[in-house]
């Protein structure tokens, strides 16, 4: 299952990359990613006046020598990064050939184990709620450590989508209910009728540093289905009747070229980083091409 | 507005039917997408949930029911019950003369002519008839006055032309009481011009459009072709041919003879502008057979290149004289070549055994049943003999006939004839202000020359006049030349054959190859065939063996193809070409074909979005 999601041969090229966060680390529990605390480790910070309680082993005995007065010795302390993806397994992500849930799940996957191999904290929101596999969502609700890194891509491999999405309240919890803002990874086709600039926002205000991966399927960017058709919306299960041509298919691109432009502008608006992939495009070309020339990992 | 066929509002019932067709809905195919967001532009021009919100926008449909609207009331056929004048009556008369097949105008002369009277058919108002007449040595009705275009256009396709002469005044003499009383009727006659005999017709009047065809006249045709027994030596042939450049620039060709499709002999012919050459070929001939003339010229007009001559062997005529005294009669018939005279006092077996009888005054003890020339035998039962007359006055006598070439009666005194009434059988040949003096014609199948004087009581024996005569005349009562004479048929007119009796029906042989079969009554004694339109050797077979009939043209009137632009009746009137064209043609048609071409863009423009 786990050689499906991501092949032997990327696991190692995965394990050189570490992401790069743009902003220090806000945990509480301690990493490898610098972070505005003080604390214990041999990167030196600063020095600070001896008060009665502190560590005496911490105590810089040479300046005392030299001026006769207690000083403290203050190290940076080193705190993980919270990764929180977030993950469409809605009905409308299990179109397209490649599926575009099969898709989303190895971007996600290679994404948390990049994580968990740079000993960040991994969290993925699955959504919607879905009842059958809910204990595997509240095992990837919180994964540390690289030896957790096969029991995550497990987990992910085992998911099952379905279900109408809410993109903006699924994005708003994720971002309320986290209790340190980090990196967040949208994976989503976005094609929510309720619209998910709600959500982003709720992220961006919380301080997520956001990263935007659009998912669409082939089908979707160049429909191959012509002639009086019915469609049948696969979430809301609404009829709608369209009779499409070859000649409408400018048209029907110029529609999707919209829809994607409006989405990466409101994310370029937010300081969001915002990546349009196709369920077809080689999983190494995203990762290590694109993510890596946007410097999303490194 | 009233309708003639308001029936036809039944198929009113097809509205509600084409609106429903509109209220069903297509069969769409069912797909699942994931999301119907990026189909949103798509969906509005096909959202319709009511039905009637549907039809609102079709122009589709509203051009549909008009059309079905439209169909339907002109399937109604409504009319205003105005008053309009009677239509105008439209006589065509269509030249089908061999000069018709000139090629100068593409195809020809005819089919131009054809595709003009076309026109003037497409340009009839509902109200107009027309009649088509096609004018050749006969005329025919192809079509009575009809309104129907139809009828019209498959009379006018079914006209040919003819290798004959043209006789345009037949044509305008049935055309004449048709439109005699009318006003508004109008003949259109459409010919080259080449009509020699339109001076004998009286214009009175009559509205005559003469359309024009023919653009120049370059042709080289033979006139006139006999073949006759050599003058000076019996036994050979002479054939004379006249050839005639109707053009105007000078032509070479060669005239080529050919016996029984054998080569005889070819001759080197140049012409100036509008010059005729008389050409004489010497031929040896073995056998009764068919001399062909045909020039070998490059020209616009083929049919009158192409003349085929019978020629029958000659043979002796034997002649039985009967006579008490003999004297110059006797003389003159032994000066006549190729003939064998035998002189008696009386008649034997009705004189079965010779070709010709000439009675000389006497009372035969029975009368010949062969040709015979009498002079002055009465009684007789050919003609009624009333009196006397004493010197009678040589007043007229018609040189056009055969008996009378190189004839003349100038200086002819005559001391008694007896005085008779014309008979029914006979023409006068020679005639006295009381009494024809020569009469000749033939009681059925046998031909009598009658001289009603004694010709030792007249001068006539001593004119030169005398021995002319008798020679004309046993050539004209000999059968063998009177047969030749009738194997000889211009293109048009009938061809003869005496019946013996016991055939029951004749086998006709065109010159295309194709047999005719043409039943005989019973008691008939000629057969006459008239379909000779085509000029060619017929051969027919009436049991008693196979005769042949040369049909030719012969016509310098149809050689002269020059495009007459006047055409002149009787003294006074004549008619000039017409440029104009026929006015008011209709356009639905062209209307209609629109209206298909905008309903098909429709139809393509529909579907081309689903495509």
């Amino acid at each position: 299952m786990v050689d499906t999601l991501l092949s032997p041969e990327l696991l190692p090229r995965l394990e050189q990359l570490e992401l790069l966060a743009r902003r220090r680390a806000k945990s509480s529990v301690k990493g490898e990613r610098s972070s505005r605390a003080r604390g214990h480790s041999v990167e030196f910070a600063d020095y600070r006046s001896y008060v009665a309680g502190d560590d005496l082993r911490y105590l810089d005995w040479n300046l005392y020598g030299r001026l006769e007065r207690l000083f403290l010795k203050l190290y940076e302390e080193e705190r993980e990064l919270p990764v929180r993806m977030f993950l469409d397994a809605s009905e409308s992500m299990t179109f397209g050939e490649p599926v575009k849930f099969d898709f989303a799940r190895q971007v996600a996957g290679a994404i948390g184990y990049i994580a968990l191999c740079g000993f960040d904290c991994v969290s993925t929101v699955v959504f919607p709620e879905h009842e059958s596999d809910a204990a595997l969502r509240t095992a990837l609700r919180m994964v540390r450590g690289r030896k957790s890194a096969l029991a995550f891509l497990r987990n992910l491999a085992a998911l099952t989508a379905g279900g109408p999405a809410n993109l903006n309240e699924s994005l708003r919890r994720g971002a309320v209910e986290a209790r340190h803002a980090g990196l967040a990874v949208v994976i989503s086709d976005f094609l929510d009728p309720a619209g998910y600039e709600q959500g982003l926002g709720a992220l961006v205000g919380r301080g997520f540093q956001v990263d935007v991966i659009q998912v669409l399927s082939p089908e979707e960017l160049e429909p191959t289905a012509f002639g009086d058709l019915r469609l049948v919306d696969s979430e809301t299960g609404a009829q709608q009747e369209v009779t499409f041509g070859r000649h409408r298919l400018a048209a029907y691109r110029q529609t999707v070229e919209a829809y994607v432009r409006k989405l990466r502008d409101f994310c370029r608006a937010r300081g969001a980083s915002f990546f349009l992939a196709s369920s077809a495009t080689p999983l190494d070309e995203l990762v290590l091409k694109r993510l890596r020339q946007a410097e999303v990992v490194g | 507005m009233s309708f003639l066929a308001p029936t036809a509002f039944a198929f009113a019932a097809a509205i509600p039917i084409v609106i429903l067709f509109y209220l069903l809905k297509r069969r769409r195919v069912v797909k699942l997408v994931p999301s119907t967001l990026l189909w949103q532009r798509f969906l509005a021009e096909t959202q319709a949930s009511a039905p009637f919100q549907k039809l609102r926008k079709n122009w589709l449909l509203v051009l549909q029911l008009l059309l079905l609207t439209l169909v339907i009331l002109a399937l109604a056929r409504p009319f205003f019950a105005g008053k309009t004048a009677a239509g105008r009556l439209i006589v065509v008369i269509l030249d089908a003369s061999a000069s018709m097949q000139s090629t100068d105008e593409s195809p020809s002369r005819f089919e131009r002519a054809r595709r003009e009277a076309f026109d003037l058919v497409n340009s009839l108002h509902e109200t107009d008839q027309m009649v088509v007449l096609l004018a050749s040595a006969h005329t025919e009705v192809r079509q009575s006055p009809t309104s129907n275009k139809a009828a019209l256009r498959r009379a006018l396709q079914s006209c040919q032309p003819t290798d004959t002469p043209t006789r345009l005044t037949e044509a305008l003499k049935i055309a004449h009481p048709l439109v005699k009383d009318r006003r508004d009727a109008e003949i259109h006659l459409y010919s080259d011009g080449a009509a020699p005999d339109l001076t004998e017709f009286e214009f009175e009047g009559l509205n005559v459009v003469y359309h024009q065809v023919g653009r120049r006249a370059l042709n080289v045709g033979i006139v006139s072709a006999e073949a006759r027994a050599h003058p000076e030596d019996p036994r050979r042939r002479a054939v004379f041919a006249s050839v005639f450049n109707a053009s105007s620039n000078n032509v070479s060709g060669e005239l080529e003879l050919r016996f029984d499709g054998t080569f005889v002999e070819t001759r080197h012919v140049e012409l100036g502008p509008r010059e005729t050459s008389p050409q004489v070929f010497t031929v040896s001939q073995e056998k009764d057979g068919v001399f062909t003339l045909r020039l070998d010229v490059a020209d616009e007009l083929l049919v009158d290149n192409e003349v085929q001559l019978a020629s029958l062997m000659p043979k002796p005529v034997n002649v039985l004289l009967v006579t008490r005294s003999g004297g110059y009669l006797e003389r003159a018939l032994r000066v006549v070549p190729n003939l064998s005279l035998t002189v008696a006092e009386d008649i034997a077996d009705g004189g079965a055994n010779y070709d010709v009888v000439v009675i000389d005054d006497v009372l035969p003890s029975s009368w010949p049943a062969v040709n015979t020339l009498a002079v002055r035998s009465a009684p007789t039962n050919w003609v009624q003999v009333t009196g006397r007359v004493e010197a009678p006055l040589i007043v007229d006598w018609k040189n056009t006939h055969p008996l009378l070439r190189f004839v003349n009666f100038d200086e002819v005194q005559i001391a008694e004839a007896l005085k008779v009434r014309t008979p029914t059988w006979a023409v006068p040949l020679v005639e006295a202000p009381d009494t024809p003096l020569v009469l000749a014609g033939e009681l059925g199948r046998q031909r009598v020359v009658w001289i009603g004087f004694d010709t030792m009581q007249s001068t006539w024996p001593l004119r030169i006049s005398f021995p002319i005569f008798v020679a004309n005349a046993i050539d004209w009562l000999n059968p063998a030349s009177a047969r030749a004479s009738q194997a000889m048929v211009r293109a048009g007119d009938p061809i003869r054959t005496p019946l013996s009796g016991s055939a029951t029906n004749a086998v006709v042989q065109l010159p295309d190859g194709t047999k005719r079969t043409v039943p005989i009554d019973p008691g008939q004694r000629e057969f006459a065939f008239a379909d000779t339109a085509r000029q060619g050797v017929y051969k027919v077979d009436t049991g008693d063996g196979e005769s042949w009939f040369c049909v030719n043209l012969l016509d310098p009137a149809e050689t002269d193809t020059t495009p007459k632009s006047e055409l002149r009746f009787g003294r006074y009137a004549r008619a000039l070409a017409t440029t104009l064209k026929p006015a008011n043609l209709e356009l639905w048609r062209r209307l209609a074909a629109a209206a298909l071409a905008v309903m098909m863009f429709e139809w393509w423009f529909y579907h081309r979005r689903t495509a």
